[in-house]
């Protein structure tokens, strides 16, 4: 059950949020429109020169094919030097610890995790990576992702409002996200969290001596401040310690816990306000914004079903209320950074998790929580726009079966990239190798591995113990289909719409609460058929037999 | 034989046939076979399951597994279930077709075979007697006051008068001259004519309608096909699902039965929609036809309900297009009476509508000459097609594009007084038509006359002068009427968020005063027969889409051009072959009923798209709860909320699910209630009747079912 003051607590997190989403929206609206700013005399000099060493020519206008070509391209060589540093670590610098290379399938995983987006970790940060690996894969990857994610967006906005000529130019796109967004941002950022406690240093490690007699603990510290900074704002959620957000180091106190989780809401609560201000109409943009904070509440709301919400003699640092809060938050937009163990939590939390995770859209992750839920308007306009006598048509665009088509895909292969292995696990019997059964919270964890990596969240059961080659290797798999054929999918549907024609009126309104509430009621019933009966044998089961225990 | 009997007009039945029951439920059979069947993507699934559950129903140790039930008349239940599934989906397209055969022939009868008199000789004297299914393309004929047109053919001399209500309905002489298409079915009231036969008997314009209504080969409207491919994501969804299920229940040991599974399946599947998917998109065309109205493509009927702009002429459509006489205005001394006896004894024998109205009014005024009934009418020039060589100038009152105060009717009537013995004159004219004429044909005109008529002209009515002697003794109001309701239905398309344009040749003044008395906001006077086009694609600029009526040659682009361009069949060629549609009944009126089926069409499929999905709620929460029978998941008895045991749970479940679909087949066939509306209004009825509905009936439903399965032992 959820107490008075931290219900105050969470309103009080959502209203600021949003208000600060609002106003990032405007800024962003500067950043993507060639619009001319007084920052263009600081950033403009720093963009031409990257564009000149790229060999970039901004002012091409590319098709969503052409686009879609340059994430994959930028994406794959990003991932594969990711890849390369990992496998070879131990023999490259910064490397005061001395962590070893990486297996190949535990670097493949980890290059593929966070350069999807998704941060799913099968290793210890703290103990596997150098510095090198944390500033060069890792960190850098959590920014690539976050401006590819951003991008994409941006570029379906730009499909779907039908005021350009094409969808934009990526590599313009990407490097404004970078220079302009992303990286002052996590800068403030940091520098606020440094304030508030987070460690930033590049000097190792230092050994405390404790009050037992002859007794050392090792207290590990590096360039923290930066990486949690950007791991919340681009919705990565790869933390620097295997205990990711729950660590001391990483998130001091009840403050940043707070600060943290407004990070990662930030850019996804900004979208929807940003899809309104391009279009120009900013009731489009509320339909959006609307849709998915009342799905988020929603899905707070059944986390705090439960009176038990953590497991007999588990303890969490935050306390329960901050910690179901967290997690909640974290699959919603889809970051998968954690501040409490997930083996502690009654099953119902469990449930809520997997309920954002498998809408995507609850706000979703940075660029890719908007996508899905146009990718929900599409689908929804569709099916219940015919009810108004019209063809079904979204921002005077008539939605054709081209479009429906597109949008199945979409919708369908996130049930495909987490059913598929999910069964593949328990037909070879992967499960066993760390160590579960075939009860149903073996399901429930492997269910979530799948879902999280499908849904690019990263927040997970196994933590290191899915360091298999089975495991890294199909999860890498799903990541990146999870990923980008969603991507792929959505950017064809903004090319096609982008010079479509454009009808006046509108049948069915899309603006109105009326239709945000068919919305809502439309994705959560589509969540539903999708994935009601794997959720039964799984976390509801569990719930239903009683919870005790955690997992 | 006499020739004048044998060319006798006999009318034509139009009653149905009814529909052959027995032919229906062999039809609804053989659409049983997979052969057929696999184009529904959705019932073939179905069809697969059935043969499955029927293999376990034979022999459960088949498919040992996932066979756990002991009890074989539980599968075989469950596959007469599916099997009546699939054949209720079948029965729906059964019906749906027979009903569109027999609006076809009901159609076919218009054509029937009728004595034709085909020219034989190169001088045009021999005359040969034959049938209309004799004739060949290019066969001349000669066609006579009071017969009926053989074939579809080419004026090449003559000018008639052609009355289409026998192929079309309703009686409206249309005038036909050199070079005009009269349509095989069309009846001759004035005048005879030579024509140049221009189709086979088998490729009539009629013909080819009905074929295009009857053909199976009906290609799929965009949004039919797009409705298809949801469904089969759905079905993809679903099967993938069933799949997991079915290989977790075997490696975790979930105690599954696959015939339970399969009866979930079946649940989930879009069956009802996937069932009546293709008798809506039948029955929708079907309704159309039997409003006479044939669909030459199907995307037209989708753009139908589409309309954001609506081109309606104001001849015709809104006004009946003939003027009715509503004032006598006398002029200098004569008096009102005066005005009205000359009107009602010059137009007695006068059978236009303009004469009739005429009559009528004196006759309402009194207006009657009580030395009438001794009058000899001696002569009355009658009003033909063909006056033209008398001097007298006509025009049709029916042209649309008629301009205001020009050339108007003139006629000229003798009346031979018997009554008054004193006059020198035995013989009196009066003559009566446009003003201009009138003054011109007579010798005595009143002071101011112009100014006076001008002055009448600015109601935006059509003045009239009658002369009786020589001298105009005044002038006559004729008003174009109002067809009647057509008001109502103008605010009822504008309470669709549509716009109404009306166009009209007429001067600014009438045409103002008619749109204001229909309601129509936006109208366009003096209209050239370009003007259409330019309206089309100005409203098309404007990102509207535009449908439109037309008949003329000159209307052609404009139908082209328009996204739903309805042609009359009373109109010329060019202008059907450039049309969308073809209204058989050349009703221009009905321009708005299309636009109502096309919103019903597209509603009756969303909300049955709709229903089928949120369907699945329900069934989800009555079979998931029963279908793992292993211990260890007798926890999900919690979410039992019906509290069934596992059999009645899925009987139950496929009883409603199958019985959902005769339920539904009306629906189907006669469409979803449509009542003129804001789009967002009726959006949100059916999202309550069919979504909320949907999500709620089945429990309901399977409720009802279970208990009479239970309590009656039913099965």
């Amino acid at each position: 059950m959820i107490t008075a003051s931290a219900a105050f607590i969470i309103v009080l997190e959502l209203g600021s949020v949003v208000v600060g989403g609002w106003f990032l929206s405007s800024y962003l609206l500067s950043v993507y429109s060639t619009r001319k700013t007084r920052l263009d005399r600081i950033f403009g000099p720093i963009e031409r020169s990257i564009y000149y060493l790229g060999g970039v020519n901004p002012y091409e206008e590319m098709g969503w094919k052409a686009y879609l070509r340059a994430i994959l391209a930028l994406n794959v060589v990003e991932a594969a030097i990711g890849f390369v540093i990992l496998l070879i670590q131990g023999s490259l610098p910064l490397n005061p610890m001395h962590a070893p290379d990486m297996s190949w399938s535990l670097s493949l995983n980890t290059a593929l995790s966070f350069s999807s987006n998704t941060d799913l970790q099968h290793y210890n940060g703290g103990t596997a990576l150098s510095y090198l690996s944390q500033m060069a894969v890792i960190q850098f990857l959590q920014f690539t992702s976050a401006a590819t994610g951003l991008c994409v967006a941006i570029a379906i906005f730009r499909g779907l409002t039908g005021k350009t000529k094409g969808l934009g130019n990526f590599y313009v796109d990407y490097t404004r996200t970078i220079v302009r967004v992303l990286v002052p941002l996590s800068g403030v950022a940091a520098l606020i969290l440094i304030f508030l406690g987070v460690p930033q240093s590049l000097s190792g490690y230092s050994v405390f001596k404790t009050l037992e007699l002859g007794g050392s603990e090792v207290v590990k510290s590096g360039p923290i401040a930066s990486l949690v900074s950007i791991m919340q704002l681009g919705t990565n959620g790869g933390g620097y310690f295997g205990a990711n957000a729950a660590n001391p180091l990483t998130n001091p106190s009840q403050i940043t816990n707070l600060f943290e989780l407004a990070l990662m809401m930030l850019i996804p609560t900004s979208l929807p306000f940003l899809f309104g201000r391009m279009l120009g109409r900013m009731k489009e943009g509320r339909t959006l914004i609307v849709a998915s904070y009342a799905l988020y509440i929603i899905d707070i709301f059944i986390a705090f079903i439960p009176i038990t919400q953590i497991g007999e003699g588990m303890e969490v640092r935050f306390g329960a209320a901050s910690s179901v809060f967290w997690t909640v938050t974290t699959t919603a937009f889809t970051t998968g950074s954690v501040n409490a163990s997930l083996s502690a939590f009654n099953p119902l939390i469990i449930l809520a998790a997997l309920f954002g995770m498998i809408i995507q859209a609850t706000p979703g992750g940075i660029g890719v929580g908007a996508m899905y839920m146009l990718m929900y308007i599409i689908m929804t306009v569709f099916i219940v726009g015919l009810m108004a006598g019209r063809t079904p048509e979204y921002l005077g665009t008539k939605i054709n079966a081209g479009d429906v088509k597109l949008a199945i895909v979409a919708f369908l292969s996130h049930p495909v990239i987490i059913l598929v292995p999910t069964v593949i696990t328990f037909a070879i019997g992967a499960q066993a190798a760390v160590g579960l059964g075939t009860n149903s919270i073996s399901f429930t964890q492997i269910l979530y591995e799948y879902t999280s990596a499908a849904a690019n969240n990263g927040s997970d059961f196994l933590g290191s113990a899915g360091n298999t080659v089975y495991f890294n290797v199909s999860t890498g798999i799903v990541m990146w289909l999870g990923r980008f054929i969603p991507i792929a999918v959505m950017l064809a549907i903004a090319g096609s719409m982008v010079q479509r024609k454009r009808y006046a009126s509108e049948a069915l309104r899309t603006d109105t609460l009326t239709f945000t509430a068919v919305l809502v009621v439309a994705i959560f019933i589509l969540a539903v058929l999708t994935f009601f009966p794997f959720l039964a044998i799984g976390p509801i089961l569990s719930y239903l037999e009683g919870f005790k225990n955690g997992f | 034989m006499d020739s004048e009997a044998h060319f006798a007009v006999t009318k034509f039945k139009t009653s149905k046939p009814k529909l052959y029951k027995l032919a229906i439920l062999k039809d609804s059979v053989r659409r049983l076979s997979p052969t057929v069947l696999y184009k529904n993507v959705v019932m073939f699934i179905v069809e697969i399951c059935f043969v499955i559950v029927a293999v376990m129903a034979i022999d459960p140790s088949l498919i040992p597994e996932v066979s756990s039930s002991t009890d074989v008349s539980f599968y075989i239940e469950v596959a007469v279930i599916l099997l009546l599934t699939v054949w209720f989906s079948t029965l729906s397209d059964s019906i749906a077709e027979a009903q569109i055969k027999n609006t076809a022939s009901t159609l076919r009868k218009i054509e029937k075979e009728v004595p034709a008199r085909k020219i034989v000789s190169q001088d045009r004297r021999e005359i040969a007697e034959v049938t209309s299914k004799q004739l060949k393309k290019g066969d001349l004929l000669l066609i006579k006051k009071g017969e009926i047109v053989p074939i579809d053919c080419e004026v090449l001399e003559g000018i008639a008068m052609v009355d289409e209500s026998l192929l079309t309905g309703e009686s409206v002489n249309v005038r036909k001259s050199v070079g005009t298409t009269v349509l095989g079915g069309s009846l001759i009231t004035s005048d005879s004519i030579i024509a140049r036969v221009s189709v086979n008997p088998s490729e009539t314009f009629l013909n080819r309608l009905i074929k295009l209504v009857e053909s199976s080969s009906r290609p799929k409207t965009p949004n039919e096909r797009a409705v298809s491919i949801l469904l089969a994501g759905f079905t993809a969804i679903f099967s993938i699902i069933i799949i997991s299920i079915l290989a977790l229940g075997v490696i975790l040991k979930l105690g599954l039965d696959l015939s339970v599974l399969i009866a979930l399946y079946v649940s989930l599947l879009p069956t009802t929609i996937g069932a009546l998917l293709p008798a809506i998109g039948i029955s929708g065309i079907n309704r159309m036809s039997e409003k006479r109205i044939i669909i030459k493509s199907g995307k037209a009927i989708e753009a139908a309900g589409d309309t954001d702009s609506l081109l309606l002429d104001k001849t015709g459509t809104i006004t009946r297009g003939t003027r009715t006489a509503t004032e006598f205005i006398p002029l200098g001394k004569h008096t009102m009476r005066d005005v009205g006896e000359a009107a009602f004894m010059s137009s007695w024998d006068d059978d236009t509508p303009e004469g009739k109205s005429m009559v009528e009014l004196a006759y309402q005024e009194g207006f009657v000459p009580h030395e009438f009934a001794v009058i000899e009418r001696v002569k009355f020039e009658e009003f033909s097609a063909s006056t033209r060589k008398s001097g007298a100038n006509l025009q049709e009152p029916s042209d649309f594009f008629l301009p205001k105060g020009g050339k108007g009717l003139l006629q000229h009537k003798r009346i031979r007084r018997k009554y008054d013995p004193d006059s020198k004159e035995d013989e009196i004219d009066i003559i009566k038509g446009a003003p201009d004429a009138i003054k011109l044909a007579t010798k005595t005109v009143p002071l101011n006359y112009d100014n006076i008529v001008d002055e009448a002209a600015k109601t935006g009515d059509t003045i009239m002068a009658i002369a009786e002697g020589g001298e105009i003794i005044g002038l006559i109001r004729l008003r174009d009427e109002v067809k009647p309701g057509i008001k109502s239905r103008i605010a009822a398309i504008k309470n669709m968020g549509i716009k109404p344009v009306m166009i009209t040749g007429d001067i600014e003044a009438t045409a103002s005063s008619i749109s204001r008395e229909v309601g129509i906001d936006d109208y366009v006077s003096r209209a050239k027969p370009e003007t259409k086009y330019d309206l089309v694609k100005k409203e098309q600029a404007r990102g509207r889409i535009v449908a439109m009526i037309g008949d003329g040659t000159n209307d052609a682009p404009a139908l082209a051009a328009s996204d739903v361009g309805i042609a009359m069949a009373s109109g010329t060629e060019p202008a059907k072959e450039a049309a969308n549609m073809v209204d058989l009944e050349s009703n221009p009126a009905k321009i708005i009923d299309v636009v109502m089926m096309g919103k019903q069409i597209l509603m009756t499929r969303g909300a049955v798209t709709t229903f089928s999905i949120a369907n699945d709620v329900a069934k989800y929460f009555v079979i998931v709860p029963v279908m793992f029978t292993a211990v260890a998941l007798s926890s999900l008895s919690k979410l039992n909320l019906l509290h069934l045991t596992p059999h009645v749970a899925v009987l139950s479940a496929l009883i409603f699910n199958a019985l959902i679909i005769p339920f539904l087949i009306p629906l189907a066939l006669r469409g979803a209630e449509f009542k003129p509306q804001s789009a967002m209004r009726i959006f949100l009825k059916n999202v309550f009747v069919y979504g909320l509905g949907g999500v709620i009936l089945p429990f309901a439903g399977i409720a009802a079912i279970a208990f009479v399965i239970v309590h009656f032992g039913v099965i």
